[in-house]
This record gives C-alpha cells, sequence and structure tokens, in this order.
C-alpha cells in the first residue's frame, strides 16, 4: 500500500456546530481483527495512541468491561497528562464504548463509542464521542488544542485566523 | 456509517472563507466595524455585491451587523471560526493523528505476524 494512497478521502469528520456530539472516521489498512485486537493491550495501544511524538506510561490496565487504564500521557514538549479511560461495552471485533476523563472521579469524563466495520480487506473506524452539555464539549475540544502544544486558544482565534487571511491576501 | 460530508453550501464556515472576496471582508472588518458602503469601495464591487458576501458571512456566523443611525454597521463574530479552529486542531487532529499512528502499526503487526508464520 503505498502512502500517497492515504489521504483525504480515507478519513473524515463532522463538526456540527452548537451540538454536544464529535464523530471521526477513518479507514485503517488492515483486518478488523487486527484492528481491534490494537485497541486490547496495551502493548498496541502504547504504540500508538496520541499523536507523533506522545508517549504514554501505564500504571493499570484491566481491558473487561468496568475495568479500568490508568496512564500518564507525555507530550513531546515534556508536559504529561493524567488520563483515565473505563471500558463500558466490549463486543468483539465490532464495537467498544469507553467513558474517558483524567481520573476515575473526573465528572466531565466523556463517552465515545468506537465501531468496527469491514471496508473490503481494510477497516473502517468511526468514534463517536457524545459530551453531556455543549459546553463540556468546547472544553474539551480546548483542552486538545492545548494538548497538541502551541495552539491559539478560542480567546485568540480572530487574531490568529484573520491573521493567516491576511498572509494569503497580502502574498 | 461512513463519515458524513459537510453541506456543500454557503451555509458552511468553510465554504464561506474559501471565497477570496470573503476573506477579504474578514480581513478588511479585523480592524474594526465598518457598514457596507466603505467595504464595497474598499473591495471595488458593487454594494449588492457586498452585501451578498456579508449575507453569506453572517448566515454562517462569522460577521455580525448593528444598527448605528441609518445605516448597519458589520463587525467580525469569532465564535463561527470555532469550526475551522476545531477542524484546524484539538480533539478531531489529535485522533487523526491516533489514527494515522494506529494504521502504521497494525500493517506493521500484520507483516511482522505474516514473516513469522
Amino acid at each position: 500500500m503505498s502512502a500517497t494512497e492515504r489521504g483525504a478521502p480515507r478519513r473524515s469528520a463532522t463538526e456540527q456546530s452548537g451540538t454536544r456530539e464529535i464523530v471521526i472516521s477513518r479507514v485503517i489498512s488492515a483486518s478488523r481483527e487486527l484492528v481491534f485486537e490494537a485497541f486490547t493491550e496495551v502493548r498496541h495501544l502504547s504504540q500508538w495512541w496520541g499523536p507523533e511524538g506522545f508517549t504514554t506510561t501505564t500504571r493499570a490496565f484491566e481491558f473487561r468491561v468496568g475495568g479500568e487504564w490508568e496512564f500518564v500521557m507525555h507530550g513531546p514538549d515534556g508536559t504529561d497528562y493524567q488520563e483515565w479511560i473505563s471500558w463500558t461495552e466490549i463486543t468483539p471485533p465490532e464495537r467498544i464504548a469507553l467513558l474517558h476523563g483524567e481520573t476515575r472521579d473526573d465528572p466531565n469524563a466523556f463517552e465515545s463509542i468506537l465501531t468496527f466495520a469491514a471496508d473490503g480487506a481494510a477497516t473502517r473506524i468511526e468514534m463517536r464521542t457524545v459530551f453531556p452539555t455543549k459546553e463540556m464539549r468546547d472544553e474539551v475540544v480546548e483542552k486538545y488544542h492545548a494538548i497538541e502544544g502551541g495552539q491559539q486558544t478560542l480567546s485568540n482565534l480572530d487574531a490568529y485566523v484573520t491573521g493567516i487571511v491576511r498572509e494569503r491576501a497580502e502574498g | 456509517m461512513a463519515g458524513v460530508a459537510r453541506a456543500a453550501t454557503t451555509s458552511d464556515v468553510f465554504n464561506a472563507i474559501a471565497e477570496p472576496q470573503r476573506r477579504e471582508i474578514l480581513v478588511l472588518l479585523r480592524a474594526g466595524e465598518r457598514p457596507v458602503t466603505e467595504l464595497a469601495q474598499a473591495l471595488g464591487m458593487t454594494q449588492p455585491g457586498a452585501s451578498k458576501h456579508l449575507r453569506v458571512l453572517r448566515e454562517v456566523g462569522l460577521v455580525r451587523a448593528r444598527k448605528a443611525g441609518k445605516q448597519s454597521l458589520y463587525g467580525l463574530d469569532a465564535g463561527g471560526l470555532r469550526p475551522v479552529h476545531e477542524w484546524t486542531g484539538g480533539f478531531e487532529r489529535f485522533w487523526n493523528e491516533s489514527f494515522d499512528r494506529l494504521d502504521a502499526y497494525v500493517q506493521d503487526l500484520e507483516q511482522t505476524r505474516q514473516g513469522s508464520s
């Protein structure tokens, strides 16, 4: 599979401004069983979780409904993030639902539902995340901006985006 | 379900800012509120033309208008840029990049297993 085959048509996402949901969809070039397996063991998860340059240190991991994954995510700039995941549904090799927060007691934990569908020899993952409120959705998006590092927060947004617009207009 | 495509209309902020003249309007409004007459003049276009662009920008929440005497003043509304902000970073980027790594990882894993069996 050539690298040029991976591109825009193989991934998509919807942003429904004003709603509480984010859906991310992506085709992975491997069988559904294998892609599903990569979500079930920490030796796999630690190899791919997070953007390029991120690593994880796991404190506890028990893949079962009600089980937990406690870990620290290390950003490329040296910042550590406490992460906590608990599985609420596991249906191999089709579906995983999980709660995602910073700690077990996190009142802002949110639920993501991952579905795995065979797409020829490949697998389409859809990750549907529903936030309890729109405000929480916005908070999480902001947090992930910070995690990505050096991203502008929403308060700087108009200056940032219109700055890009200006560069293009002048360039 | 396949990913739901973004609506291909100007009611989408991405389509709204894809149009160069509408981006120019945003640049002009960065300096502060302006009436449509000034915007039309600065852009070298007719007033109805500028009004049409402003309507699109208002519909997607990038521009807001307020009455000042007989005329309307148009100003930037950064809240409308939220979908662009989210697309360029944040949660979705985190997951798209994670899925890039997952894609590479499972392909390696598949090859390793085929090689060793």
